[in-house]
C-alpha cells in the first residue's frame, strides 16, 4: 500500500506547454461560435415525485450531438444550484436522482464515444485513450473535454439553473474530467475529483499493467518511434496541467491501493491545485471502491452548495 | 416469484412457461444454433506474457456475441481458465487480472453490449425492463442463454486445452455465473460479487436504487402490469438454481446495498448454495471493495491451482 510519504515524494516529469492556455482558449473560442442547440425531452419512466428527469442533448466540438441525463427538482421553479457529473471510462453516465430531493439539478454527461453519444464517434473501449493521439488536434480527449465544457454551457442555457452555483464531480475518468473542466471553465464553483484518471501519463503507464493506461503501452509497443510525439500530445490533456489553473475549491480523493490510477499521480494533481483544496486518503481501498467516498462526496457538495447560497444572498 | 406460487404466463408457443420450461427451451435453442466461432489474434493488445484474441460466436435469436480471450504464451497441456461473466453495462473491455499470465481468461458479452450489439443495442438503464411485461419478449432472459454459450465458446476456442474452469461475475454477471454453474458440471468454482436477485422477491422491494430501481421505474409508470412483471421475473429461480451448484462459491455483498444485491437475498442464497463462503462487508453496491478484490484473487488462484 502506498503511504502519504510515497505520494509526497513522487515527482512527475510532466511539464506544461507554453501554449497550453492558447490551445484551450482557441478551442473554447471555436465552441462559442458553434450553435449549442440544447434540447430536453421529459422521461416519464425515470421521473418521480421528487425529480423530473429529462433526456438532454446539445452540440459540441465538430457538431457532435452529446447526450446527458438532466434531473431537476420537481418542487419549485428554481433557480436551482447544479452539479455537472462526468463519467468514468467504462461506466455508464449516472442518473443521479438523489440530488433532486435536495433541491439540486444534475446534468450527467455521456461524452462522445459513450452510449448514446457514440453515433458519430466510437473508437471503443479499449481504444478511446489512444484514438488520434498522433496530434493534439486529432486526439480524442480534445473532443471529450469539449463535451464537458459544453455541459457547462448547457446548464448556463437553462432558465431554472442558478448560473453562479454550478459544481462538478466525477470519479476515475470523471475525476480527471472534473479537473479539466474546472481548469478551463471559471463558472465551476467547486468540485470533487475521485481517483482521478488522466494524470501524469508518462509515469502512470509505467507504474501499472492495468487498462486503460496500458492502452498507451500497447500503442508504444506497436509504434515505438512515436513515443515523443505521443507524450507531447498528452501534455495538453494532463490533469496536473489543468490543476494549476483551477481557482475554485477542489477535493481530490485518493485510494492508496488504487490498481487503475496510481495514487501518486492523483496526489500530484492535488499538489498542483492553485486554489482552496482538500485531500481525502482512503487506505485499504482500490480504484473506485472506498466505502466512505460516496458519503464524503455528497456531504462536501451539500455543504458547499449550501454555503454558496449564503454567499449569493450576501452579494 | 421463485419459491412461491407465481402466475405462469402463456408463451408464444402456446405452453405455460415455468423456470424449468424456460431452461428446457433455452437448451434446445442453443443446441439448434451453430456456435460459428471465429477467433482473431489481436497483436495490438497482446502482451509479452500472453496473446490476446478477439472471439466472435453465435447465440440464440440470431445474435453474434464477442469476447476478449487471452492465452498464456508457451503453455502445454491443460491450462486453467477464468471465464468472466458480463456486467450490466455497455462497455466490455479487457478486464485486468493478475491471473492472465497463468490462465486462459475470457470475458464474454451478453446480447446488446458493445461489440455484441449488431442485432440489438441495449441501453443502461433500460435493458432490465426491456420487454419485462412478457416473458416471451424480456431481452434479459437471452443473457442467460448467452452465459451458457460463453462456456461453449471457451471450450471450443482451440488455442489452449482447457483445464479447471472458474467463473467470476459482478451484479448481473454474478447471477449469470451462478445460473451457468447450476447447469454445467464443467464449472469448478464461482466467485459471485453482489449478484442481482432476478427472480427473487427482493428485486421488487420498493425504494431500491439503480440497478434494480429500474423495475420500480417501470412499475411506477405501469402499475397495472405488476402481475405480468412478477410472472416474467418468476421464470428465473436463483434460489432453486443455487441448490444445484455443487462447486465452491465465493459470494460477496455489501450490507448496505440497496440497488444491486440486497443482503436478505444474499443471505438466503448463501444458505442454499451447498458449498458457499459468504462474505458480508460494510459496504454498499461496491460490496467488499479492495479487501474482497484481494481475497477473490487469492481464492480464484487456489481453485485454479495457480501458485
Amino acid at each position: 500500500m502506498a503511504t502519504k510519504a510515497d505520494l509526497e515524494a513522487f515527482r512527475t516529469s510532466v511539464t506544461c506547454p507554453d501554449d497550453f492556455d492558447d490551445f484551450w482558449s482557441g478551442i473554447l473560442g471555436h465552441l462559442a461560435k458553434e450553435p449549442l442547440e440544447p434540447s430536453v425531452t421529459h422521461d416519464l419512466m425515470r421521473s418521480n415525485d421528487e425529480v423530473k428527469v429529462y433526456q438532454a442533448t446539445y452540440r459540441s466540438l465538430d457538431g457532435l450531438e452529446i447526450f446527458g441525463w438532466y434531473s431537476v427538482p420537481a418542487a419549485g421553479d428554481g433557480p436551482f444550484p447544479a452539479i455537472l457529473v462526468l463519467p468514468g471510462y467504462k461506466s455508464e453516465p449516472a442518473l443521479r436522482r438523489d440530488w433532486g430531493r435536495k433541491g439540486v439539478a444534475v446534468l450527467s454527461v455521456a461524452v462522445r464515444g459513450k452510449l448514446p453519444s457514440s453515433a458519430e464517434f466510437n473508437p471503443g473501449y479499449p481504444g478511446l485513450l489512444t484514438h488520434g493521439i498522433e496530434s493534439r488536434e486529432t486526439y480524442s480527449y480534445r473532443g471529450v473535454i469539449s463535451d464537458c465544457s459544453r455541459g457547462v454551457d448547457f446548464l448556463l442555457s437553462r432558465p431554472e439553473i442558478d448560473s453562479d452555483r454550478i459544481f462538478c464531480s466525477g470519479s476515475s475518468q470523471g475525476g480527471g474530467l472534473t479537473l479539466a473542466t474546472a481548469g478551463i471553465r471559471a463558472e465551476i464553483r467547486g468540485g470533487v475529483s475521485g481517483y482521478p484518471f488522466l494524470c501524469c501519463y508518462p509515469e502512470s503507464m509505467k507504474m501499472l499493467r492495468s487498462y486503460p493506461y496500458d492502452e498507451l503501452s500497447c500503442y508504444l509497443r506497436a509504434n515505438p518511434e512515436r513515443e515523443a510525439q505521443m507524450l507531447e500530445t498528452l501534455r495538453y490533456f494532463d490533469g496536473v496541467n489543468f490543476a494549476t489553473r483551477i481557482k475554485c475549491p477542489m477535493v481530490v480523493g485518493v485510494a492508496l491501493e488504487d490498481e487503475v490510477c496510481p495514487p501518486e499521480t492523483s496526489y500530484a494533481a492535488y499538489d498542483r491545485l492553485a486554489g482552496e483544496r482538500e485531500l481525502w486518503l482512503f487506505p485499504e481501498s482500490g480504484h473506485g471502491n472506498a466505502h466512505d467516498y460516496p458519503k464524503q462526496e455528497t456531504a462536501w457538495l451539500e455543504q458547499r452548495i449550501a454555503a454558496s447560497k449564503a454567499e449569493w444572498a450576501v452579494s | 416469484m421463485a419459491g412461491a406460487a407465481h402466475r405462469c404466463i402463456e408463451s408464444g408457443m402456446g405452453r405455460l412457461m415455468t423456470p424449468a420450461s424456460f431452461w428446457d427451451r433455452t437448451e434446445a435453442q442453443l443446441a439448434e444454433t451453430p456456435l460459428d466461432l471465429s477467433i482473431e489474434l489481436d497483436t495490438f493488445y497482446s502482451q509479452p506474457e500472453y496473446d490476446v484474441y478477439q472471439v466472435r460466436y453465435s447465440t440464440t435469436g440470431g445474435h453474434r456475441l464477442y469476447a476478449w480471450l487471452s492465452v498464456p504464451k508457451d503453455v502445454t497441456g491443460p491450462v486453467p481458465a477464468l471465464l468472466r461473466m458480463p456486467d450490466y453495462a455497455s462497455v466490455h473491455d479487457i478486464i485486468y487480472t493478475s491471473l492472465r499470465q497463468n490462465a486462459v481468461v475470457m470475458n464474454a458479452t451478453h446480447r446488446g453490449q458493445r461489440n455484441g450489439d449488431g442485432a440489438y443495442r441495449a441501453s443502461y438503464p433500460g435493458l432490465l425492463t426491456d420487454g419485462i411485461a412478457d416473458g416471451e419478449s424480456w431481452v434479459l432472459l437471452g443473457a442467460y442463454a448467452d452465459a451458457l454459450r460463453a462456456l461453449d465458446a471457451l471450450m471450443a476456442q482451440g488455442r489452449a486445452e482447457i483445464g479447471n474452469v472458474a467463473l467470476w461475475g459482478t451484479g448481473l454477471g454474478g447471477s449469470l455465473a451462478l445460473a451457468l454453474a447450476s447447469r454445467r458440471s464443467r464449472v469448478g468454482a464461482v466467485a459471485a460479487d453482489t449478484p442481482m436477485p432476478l427472480g427473487h422477491p427482493s428485486a421488487l422491494e420498493s425504494g431500491l436504487g439503480y440497478t434494480l430501481g429500474e423495475i420500480g421505474d417501470f412499475l411506477r409508470l405501469y402499475p397495472e402490469r405488476r402481475a405480468d412483471v412478477e410472472a416474467t421475473l418468476g421464470l428465473l429461480d436463483p434460489i432453486g438454481d443455487a441448490s444445484r451448484v455443487t462447486c465452491p462459491v465465493l459470494l460477496s455483498v455489501g450490507r448496505f446495498d440497496r440497488g444491486t444485491s440486497p443482503v436478505a437475498f444474499a443471505e438466503q442464497l448463501g444458505e442454499t448454495l451447498p458449498n458457499c463462503d459468504l462474505r458480508l462487508y460494510d459496504g454498499a453496491s461496491e460490496g467488499g471493495g479492495h479487501i474482497h478484490a484481494m481475497a477473490r484473487a487469492a481464492w480464484l488462484a487456489d481453485r485454479l491451482e495457480i501458485s
